[in-house]
């Protein structure tokens, strides 16, 4: 009696052996062919993806909320004790800036009589779509983050994504909760630039570093650390003129550029709707028009149509005051 | 027959605790912290945890579940589909084939074992990672990750260790 399960057991051992070791190659093989498939950019891998990360939203969304109070916390911390050196920081900062302001004021003046003399048409004001960053920068084989808004409030590819001090990357993924935006620095990033002070154009491209690497500048550009860098909208996805960053480093191993986005403090992302393609006779009233049918109700989303206007004039002496100093 | 039902289940749900585990700490791997710096370097503890139930407890973490642990992190960290995935099945393959060497050993043996196979984790994933990308991936910040993962293996094992005896048994 007793000999039959141990029979049965030596039967069963190399069979059940040879097909552990089947089913570890065939697993191999898999990720190897959803490796190639997802290179290829297979519909199925990329919707399966995206369902996938929908599913897991909630619970990033829950946990990246304590994270982020932490965060603050820790943050308010350091403020108070530094709190002295911040106010002397903070008063020189404001005389500065009071500078700053007159002479913005004379420029917003200046500029609009010049618009008006040269009937200047604006370009199409933007819509904002609001989100929280649910996951952090991805480590150093990847850089992108997850935004807790997605198709339902009218996120879509190709979306430029800013912080408040600047540009952050591209929306390459759209579920129906969830976005995934490439940071600049990402290695598959490549974002068309001008160095703002000399119009040269470039392209910035990521290394998975914090300095991206600004390539095919023109032969005789005059480019010097300090030099501001903005989008230069070519190719049609990305408007022109969102700030990126500031010129740092000039060697043999390239132009570097730093972001000025702060990274660590990347809790809030914008992401810009200009809809340049597609756009029929007047692209501001669709755009107008499309602002009220979003579904607003489930998330803490922000639709905001601000006036253009007033976003240049706060954006232009803090990009200025990068390259040239105080007046 | 309720009794033996609940029983049942009860050995069930502590079979699955490894991979619970391991998904709760990919996910909280992914959270954003804003400590300076510390997004960059994060440890991989889905590569620990592969590791300590590939040498303690190989059964309750077979290919399968690997490879959908992998998928899960490739896909919630946004790496290129299957990287993590095939990464995570080389430490379980190499880690297996070794169980002998660190089963019974003091912990630095199970460490040092760590430390050489993710290692290899990281060169893998940097090679297949460069490929992809058909670029040279040149960031300090890969050796930075590899260094950081294997300084912080004992604290991931000591999580393991209460798992295990606790949850597991």
């Amino acid at each position: 009696m007793a000999s039959r399960p141990v029979s049965f057991t030596r039967v069963a051992q190399p069979v059940r052996s040879l097909w552990h070791r089947f089913a570890y190659v065939a697993l191999v093989f898999a990720a190897f062919g959803l490796m190639l498939l997802g290179k290829a950019d297979v519909v199925i891998v990329e919707r399966t993806r995206v369902a996938v990360t929908d599913a897991m939203v909630p619970i990033l969304e829950v946990l990246s909320e304590p994270a982020g109070s932490m965060t603050r916390a820790l943050d308010r911390v350091a403020e108070l004790r530094d709190l002295q050196g911040e106010v002397e920081r903070l008063k020189l900062e404001n005389t500065q800036l009071r500078q700053w302001q007159h002479v913005a004021t004379g420029l917003q003046a200046e500029n609009q009589a010049l618009k008006r003399l040269t009937h200047f048409v604006a370009p199409p004001t933007p819509r904002v779509i609001s989100g929280r960053a649910i996951s952090n920068a991805g480590g150093p084989f990847v850089r992108s983050i997850l935004v807790n808004v997605g198709a339902r409030q009218g996120a879509r590819r190709g979306l430029a994504a800013v912080s408040g001090s600047g540009f952050v990357g591209v929306v390459v993924e759209v579920g129906d909760h969830h976005s995934r935006v490439l940071l600049m620095t990402d290695l598959n990033s490549q974002i068309p630039v001008t160095v703002q002070t000399t119009r040269d154009p470039g392209v910035l491209s990521g290394d998975n570093s914090n300095r991206p690497r600004l390539l095919f500048l023109p032969q005789n550009a005059h480019v010097s650390t300090g030099d501001p860098v903005v989008t230069s909208g070519e190719g049609g996805v990305l408007p022109a003129g969102l700030p990126v960053g500031v010129i740092t480093a000039i060697s043999d191993s390239g132009v570097h550029v730093k972001p000025i986005v702060d990274w660590e403090r990347l809790e809030y992302v914008q992401f810009l709707d200009y809809r340049i393609e597609g756009a029929s006779n007047s692209p501001v009233s669709e755009a107008r028009q499309v602002t009220p049918a979003a579904p607003l109700k489930a998330l803490p989303v922000q639709v905001v149509t601000p006036v253009i206007s007033e976003t240049s004039a706060e954006a232009a002496p803090v990009v200025g005051a990068e390259g040239s100093g105080s007046p | 027959m309720t009794p033996g039902f609940v029983h049942r289940l009860d050995g069930w749900a502590r079979h699955m605790m490894p991979a619970v585990t391991t998904l709760i700490l990919a996910l909280l791997n992914v959270i954003p912290l804003g400590l300076p710096a510390l997004s960059d370097v994060m440890p991989v503890i889905t590569m620990m945890a592969v590791f300590y139930w590939s040498v303690y407890r190989p059964d309750l973490l077979p290919p399968v579940v690997v490879f959908m642990l992998g998928l899960a992190q490739d896909i919630l960290v946004g790496n290129p589909t299957g990287l993590m995935a095939l990464t995570l099945l080389a430490v379980h393959g190499v880690t297996v084939t070794q169980r002998p060497v660190f089963l019974g050993k003091p912990f630095f043996v199970a460490w040092l074992g760590f430390t050489v196979i993710s290692a290899g984790g990281f060169a893998l994933m940097w090679l297949l990672t460069c490929i992809l990308a058909t670029e040279l991936l040149l960031t300090p910040a890969v050796i930075f990750q590899f260094l950081m993962t294997a300084a912080s293996f004992p604290i991931g094992a000591w999580v393991f260790v209460r798992v295990h005896r606790y949850l597991v048994r």
